[in-house]
């Protein structure tokens, strides 16, 4: 593992740049751990501080350091976007990929539901869950429900890898040495589908942040946690461009960008290293 | 070398094949079809023999073989017959017994299979396809078993690095090799093998003729195979079988079967090979190979034969000892080599 990384790094200029962004993106929402104050805690310091050398990114109207604000805020949102992103990648893959070999009625069933879901609008729906559990609405519940609607188009990209690979020699192969059904689609087809997953994954995070910001910028989510779309929405509720607090939404979004782009670097990076070809080409083996 | 040791037993023969008939059954659209691509064909091989099966492109013998194999998925269907092996004296009913039969792939029976330079999954390296095909099969610790497949891999001239390498990174010799490799690890009784050199030049196609044949010798396994070209059966095959439509038409030592062909369609496949020294022209057959959805009535082969009769219309002939061999012919042993 640490070989692959070193010769990943020496090799890969994307993947140097990708992970060194996402590790120190990593780093500093890790900081808030460490916090001074805690994150929830309103009007403990001057408000309407500008960027200095003692409030780094400068305060907030509601008397908080945008420094440890957007700290926590990362952490919550990457938890979020990562949530939802494994648990529609677990639905995906299983759907399409069982979609995909099984074949016949299975993939019949398997793909009514996954178009049915293709066809429900995902805000509307996700406001309605909102509105129905209204106080027990908690990230969990609304990363579940996300994840719930983010699926459908992957799972129908990797039932089509999947049924090319059906009718490959080496699945005939394997079918005739005896390897079960789990088998082949575990250790035959998983990993020539992992840089579809990985690519799609990739997307799926970004659509989840989004998703996560678009909410709170609304209101939509619970409000008191810090996250980049809840500091945007309390940026909004005390008027801050109009205030000229501009460091109150413009640290957030060049943080969140950030976070896309290094993301997005390690994505393509990584998919070189599944696909052995090109990564033995660029290393000259 | 074990061989030798066991008393002899009545049969020597590994699998028999008895009046088996396998259909693809298609229905689309309320109409059905029915591709009768094995049509009522016996053949018994004996231990020890590398059995060739002749004939054009489409006449059934990569059906056949499959069906031999046990590896058909619908809409190929057995409709009559039966295949039976005996792998040293335990009887093995290939459809009546699926869960035997799934114990004794690849460790009893391995397949070679079509197109088998694409055996190996292009993503993941050499070494894990033998650890999925061959491992459970042996009962063998994780070391045990790499020296076993580096050792195998020796003999038949391979460095073991390739276990380390993905098949894109090897040349499609090595990757026909590999593919013979996994197929012989587990030292099986019978191996099937369905057009194993065609892709290969005629270069590597002689080296891997000799690396079957040698593989064969030392372990003492029976060998059924495919092929269309005739120059590879002269070369390696014992006994040869010449399908036509679907159908066994004769049978017989290979040197017999070229030198006096009884059946007119094998006259014709063997008076169509090239010569050193003889620069007469090739006369094609005329016509074309039957549609086995709707074949002709009688000796399916009576429409593009020279030597037709009426008979030959109305009755179909039956695969009968001649000679050295079995025919299927009423007019067997007439006709003309050049």
């Amino acid at each position: 593992m640490f070989k692959i990384l070193r010769d990943m790094l020496r090799y890969n200029i994307e993947f140097a740049i990708g992970f060194v962004l996402t590790l120190s993106i990593f780093l500093f929402a890790l900081a808030h751990f460490w916090a001074p104050l805690p994150d929830t805690a309103i009007y403990l310091l001057p408000p309407d501080m500008p960027p200095s050398a003692q409030y780094w990114f400068g305060t907030t109207s509601r008397g908080q350091d945008v420094l440890w604000q957007m700290s926590s805020a990362i952490w919550n949102t990457m938890l979020f976007g990562l949530t939802v992103t494994v648990l529609s990648r677990l639905l995906a893959v299983a759907v399409g990929m069982l979609s995909g070999y099984l074949g016949g009625r299975w993939d019949q069933a398997l793909m009514t539901l996954n178009d049915t879901m293709i066809a429900l609008p995902n805000i509307p729906i996700l406001l309605l869950v909102y509105f129905v559990m209204r106080d027990s609405m908690s990230w969990p519940v609304l990363a579940a429900t996300a994840a719930l609607l983010g699926w459908n188009y992957d799972a129908r990209l990797i039932r089509s890898v999947t049924l090319s690979l059906r009718n490959r020699e080496f699945t005939r192969h394997a079918v005739f040495a005896g390897m079960s059904v789990p088998q082949i689609l575990v250790r035959q087809h998983l990993p020539y589908v992992m840089p579809v997953i990985f690519f799609t994954a990739m997307n799926n995070l970004i659509w989840a942040i989004g998703l996560e910001v678009t909410l709170s910028v609304l209101g939509f989510s619970d409000i008191n946690r810090p996250t980049i779309g809840g500091m945007i929405y309390w940026a909004n509720q005390h008027q801050a461009i109009i205030a000229g607090i501009w460091w109150w939404i413009a640290f957030p979004i060049i943080a969140v960008v950030l976070l896309f782009l290094g993301l997005f670097l390690l994505a393509i990076s990584v998919n070189e290293y599944i696909d052995p070809r090109s990564r033995l080409s660029r290393m000259g083996a | 070398m074990l061989d030798t040791l066991q008393a002899p037993t009545t049969t020597s023969s590994m699998l028999r094949v008895e009046g088996l008939k396998a259909y693809y059954q298609m229905n689309y659209f309320g109409v059905r079809r029915e591709v009768r691509a094995v049509d009522d064909v016996s053949l018994t091989i004996n231990r020890n023999e590398i059995y060739g099966i002749a004939g054009e492109s489409s006449s059934g013998k990569s059906s056949l073989i499959k069906t031999i194999a046990g590896a058909i998925t619908p809409p190929l269907r057995v409709v009559e017959g039966s295949v039976k092996f005996d792998f040293a004296g335990r009887e093995l009913d290939v459809y009546a017994d699926p869960q035997a039969m799934k114990a004794a792939r690849w460790q009893n029976l391995s397949y070679i299979m079509q197109g088998s330079m694409n055996v190996l999954n292009p993503v993941r390296r050499v070494k894990h396809a033998f650890h999925d095909f061959a491992f459970k099969h042996m009962g063998l610790s994780p070391s045990a078993f790499r020296a076993r497949v580096e050792k195998h891999l020796q003999r038949i001239g391979l460095d073991p690095h390739v276990l380390e390498s993905f098949p894109h990174q090897l040349s499609g010799g090595m990757r026909q090799r590999l593919t013979i490799a996994l197929a012989t690890v587990c030292e099986p009784d019978f191996i099937i093998a369905d057009e194993p050199t065609t892709a290969l030049d005629v270069l590597v196609q002689q080296d891997v003729l000799a690396l079957i044949k040698d593989i064969q010798q030392r372990m003492g396994a029976s060998i059924i195979f495919v092929t269309h070209d005739m120059t590879v059966h002269a070369a390696i095959a014992d006994r040869i079988g010449i399908v036509y439509a679907g159908r066994l038409v004769e049978e017989g030592p290979t040197l017999d079967v070229f030198r006096r062909p009884q059946h007119p369609y094998t006259a014709h496949l063997i008076s169509s090979l090239p010569r050193i020294g003889d620069n007469k022209k090739r006369s094609a057959l005329p016509g074309k190979p039957p549609n086995l959805a709707d074949p002709p009535s009688g000796c399916r082969f009576h429409p593009r034969c020279p030597l037709a009769v009426d008979k030959c219309t109305n009755e179909n002939p039956p695969l009968e000892a001649r000679l050295t061999g079995r025919v299927a012919c009423w007019r067997a042993g007439e006709v003309q080599t050049a």
